[in-house]
C-alpha cells in the first residue's frame, strides 16, 4: 500500500464515483418518494398487466406490500447490481490496463514502489470505493425513507441488503480488476473485465424468466440470493462468505500474476 | 556497476536482443546507438525490470534488475524513450506525485526541482495534455534528474527538443559526468553521443556489434563536402585523380567527396584551382557509420 498513490487514485477517479453515487441516489430517491404503502396493490395489478416473465426478469417478481421489499424488489433486484457493475467496468480498467497499455505505468515503476505495492494499492481503492459507493447510497435510503415515511424502513434488513449488494460488486469489481492486471491490452481487458459481468447479468435475467431456466441463475454471480428472500430474513449468510472469498481470491490472483508479468512500456 | 550478461529477451515476433554482454563502470558515460528497432528500448526495458530476460542476467550495482527494481530506483533516473504520463494532471502535480512516491518529504524537493525546471525553461503549470511534445520530454527529464541519482538510463533524452534545449541536455549531461554519475544512454544522434559520452555501444538486430570509445569513433567519421561548381566535369576529374571518393551530388551541378579525417588539405588544394560557388560539409548520417562497421562486423 502507497499513500501517495493511493491518494493519486482517488484524485483521478473521485469524479467518477460522484458521478455514479449521484445517478443511484436520483433512483433510490424517487422510488421511495413514490411508494405509497396504500397504492401497492394497484401498482401490483398494475404490473398484472405486463407479461409475468418480463417482470421476472426485471427482478420485479412475488407481491410486495412494504418498503422494504419494494426497494429490494425494484432497486436492488437489477438497477443496484447493473449500476455500480458499470462503475467497477470503467474503474477496473482504469486503474491498471489502460496505463499499462498508454505506458503511463511506466512513471509509477520508475519509483520505489514495488509492483505488488502498487497493485494492492490499486486494488484497494477499487474495493473501497465500492464500500464508499454503497455506505452513500445506504445513508441516502435512510434519510429520505425517514423523511418521507417515518418508520416504513426496516433499517437491519436494509442494512444487509446492500452489505450482500456491496459484496456482490466487489466481486464484480475484482473480476473486471483481475482482467485489467492480466492483459497489456486496454481493449482485451475491457472486453473480458465487461464481458463476463455482462453475461453474470443476462443470466441472471434469464434465469428469473421462467422455472425451466432458473437454473442460469446458478451459475451468474447475480442469482446465488434472491433479494426479497434476504429483506424477509430467508437468506442463508454463508452466501456472503463466499463473495468475501471471492474477492480475496480474485485480488490475490491479480497481483500474483501481475507480479510476473512482462511489461512492455 | 551496470552488468549485463548474456541478456537474450524475445518477442513473440522473433525481434529482440540476443546474448548482450557489456559493463558499465562508476562514473562512466556510455551512448547506446542503433537504428530503430535494434533493441535499445529492450535492453532498457530488462535494465528497468520491466521485463525478465528469457536467459542471461542483468545487474545494477550487483542487484538484480527485476528480482531487486524498487532498491534500484532508489539511485535510478529513468527517462522514457516513448515518454507518457498518467492523465489530467498538471505538469507541476506531476511532480509533486512523483516526489512522494519516491518516500515525499520536503528534503530535496524544491531547489534542484526548481534548477533543473529553470535550467529547461519548463512552465509546469497547466494540464500535461495540452503540452507539446518538447515540454512533455523536459517534464521527463526534471523527473528523472531531480532526486539527484547515481545512476541514469536515458532513452532517446533530446526527442523532441529543439537545438538549443539539445545543447542545455548535453551540459546537464556533462555536470553530472562530472559529478561521478554512472549513465547510459541511448540516441539516434551520433554527434550528441560524441559530446558527451566516454564509450559507445552499437547495437543492430538484437546484437551489439561494435563497442569502442567516443574519441575512436569520431576520428573514424569519413567527413562528407558537397560542392556546386560551373567546371563541375574538370573539378571531378581532378578528384578522382586525388583518389577522393565521389558520389553524384543531389542536382547537376553538385558533387558529394568523401574526404578522410588526414586528407583535408590535399583536398582544399585540389579543390582551390577551380570555381565553386557553394562549399559545404555534410556531417555522416547515422546510418552510413552502422554500415560501415556493419560491413566491418561481417569481414572480420
Amino acid at each position: 500500500m502507497s499513500t501517495a498513490l493511493f491518494k493519486h487514485s482517488f484524485k483521478k477517479n473521485w469524479l467518477l464515483l460522484l458521478i455514479f453515487f449521484a445517478v443511484l441516489t436520483m433512483y433510490i430517491t424517487i422510488m421511495i418518494a413514490m411508494f405509497d404503502p396504500d397504492d401497492m396493490e394497484a401498482i401490483t395489478s398494475m404490473l398484472e398487466l405486463f407479461p409475468a416473465d418480463l417482470m421476472t426478469a426485471m427482478g420485479f417478481s412475488q407481491f410486495i406490500t412494504d418498503l422494504t421489499s419494494y426497494l429490494a424488489s425494484w432497486l436492488y433486484g437489477l438497477l443496484m447490481q447493473s449500476m455500480p457493475m458499470v462503475y467497477c467496468i470503467i474503474l477496473g480498467n482504469r486503474l491498471v490496463a489502460k496505463k499499462v497499455d498508454n505506458g503511463s505505468f511506466a512513471s509509477y515503476l520508475s519509483t520505489p514502489v514495488s509492483r505488488t505495492r502498487i497493485i494492492v494499492t490499486q486494488g484497494l481503492y477499487a474495493l473501497i470505493s465500492v464500500i464508499a459507493l454503497f455506505a452513500a447510497v445506504f445513508g441516502v435510503g435512510v434519510a429520505t425513507s425517514e423523511l418521507l415515511l417515518p418508520g416504513l424502513l426496516d433499517m437491519d434488513m436494509f442494512l444487509q441488503l446492500n452489505i450482500t449488494t456491496m459484496l456482490v460488486s466487489m466481486s464484480v469489481m475484482m473480476i473486471c480488476f483481475f482482467f485489467s492486471c492480466l492483459f497489456n491490452d486496454s481493449s482485451l481487458s475491457t472486453g473480458f473485465g465487461a464481458g463476463l459481468p455482462i453475461v453474470f447479468l443476462l443470466a441472471n435475467m434469464l434465469g428469473g424468466t421462467s422455472k425451466d431456466l432458473e437454473v442460469l441463475k446458478k451459475f451468474s454471480l447475480f442469482g446465488w440470493y434472491d433479494p426479497i428472500e434476504l429483506v424477509r430474513g430467508d437468506m442463508d449468510w454463508t452466501i456472503n462468505l463466499i463473495y468475501i472469498a471471492l474477492v480475496i481470491v480474485l485480488f490475490i490472483a491479480s497481483v500474483l500474476i501481475f507480479r510476473r508479468r512482462q511489461l512492455p512500456i | 556497476m551496470i552488468e549485463v550478461q548474456k541478456l537474450t529477451l524475445t518477442y513473440p515476433s522473433g525481434k529482440g536482443v540476443f546474448e548482450l554482454d557489456f559493463t558499465i563502470r562508476e562514473g562512466e558515460v556510455v551512448g547506446y546507438l542503433g537504428p530503430n528497432g535494434a533493441g535499445k528500448t529492450t535492453t532498457i526495458r530488462a535494465l528497468l525490470g520491466f521485463m525478465h530476460p528469457d536467459s542471461g542476467s542483468c545487474k545494477i550495482r550487483g542487484l538484480d534488475c527485476r528480482e531487486n527494481a524498487p532498491e534500484i530506483q532508489r539511485f535510478l533516473g529513468y527517462i522514457p524513450g516513448e515518454i507518457s504520463f498518467p492523465d489530467k494532471m498538471r505538469g507541476d502535480e506531476y511532480l509533486r506525485f512523483i516526489h512522494d512516491m519516491r518516500g515525499g518529504g520536503n528534503g530535496g524537493f524544491g531547489s534542484r526541482q526548481q534548477e533543473l525546471i529553470d535550467m529547461f525553461e519548463l512552465d509546469p503549470r497547466g494540464k500535461i495534455n495540452k503540452f507539446s511534445k518538447g515540454m512533455k520530454q523536459k517534464l521527463g527529464i526534471v523527473a528523472a534528474f531531480m532526486h539527484n541519482p547515481q545512476v541514469l538510463i536515458l532513452d532517446e533524452p533530446t526527442s523532441g527538443l529543439d537545438p538549443l534545449m539539445q545543447n542545455r541536455f548535453v551540459e546537464l549531461i556533462r555536470r553530472e559526468k562530472s559529478e561521478g554519475k554512472t549513465i547510459l544512454m541511448s540516441s539516434h544522434s551520433f554527434e550528441e553521443v560524441e559530446k558527451t559520452c566516454d564509450d559507445v555501444l552499437i547495437i543492430r538486430e538484437g546484437r551489439i556489434i561494435h563497442k569502442a570509445a567516443a574519441a575512436e569513433l569520431q576520428s573514424s567519421r569519413q567527413r562528407k563536402y558537397v560542392l556546386r561548381s560551373i567546371d563541375r566535369a574538370l573539378l571531378a576529374k581532378s578528384l578522382t585523380e586525388a583518389k577522393f571518393t565521389l558520389n553524384a551530388g543531389d542536382d547537376v551541378d553538385s558533387i558529394e567527396v568523401m574526404v578522410p579525417g588526414d586528407a583535408v588539405d590535399k583536398f582544399l588544394k585540389t579543390i582551390s584551382a577551380y570555381n565553386i560557388y557553394d562549399l559545404g560539409q555534410r556531417s555522416q548520417t547515422l546510418e552510413e557509420l552502422f554500415m560501415r562497421f556493419y560491413q566491418k562486423g561481417g569481414q572480420n
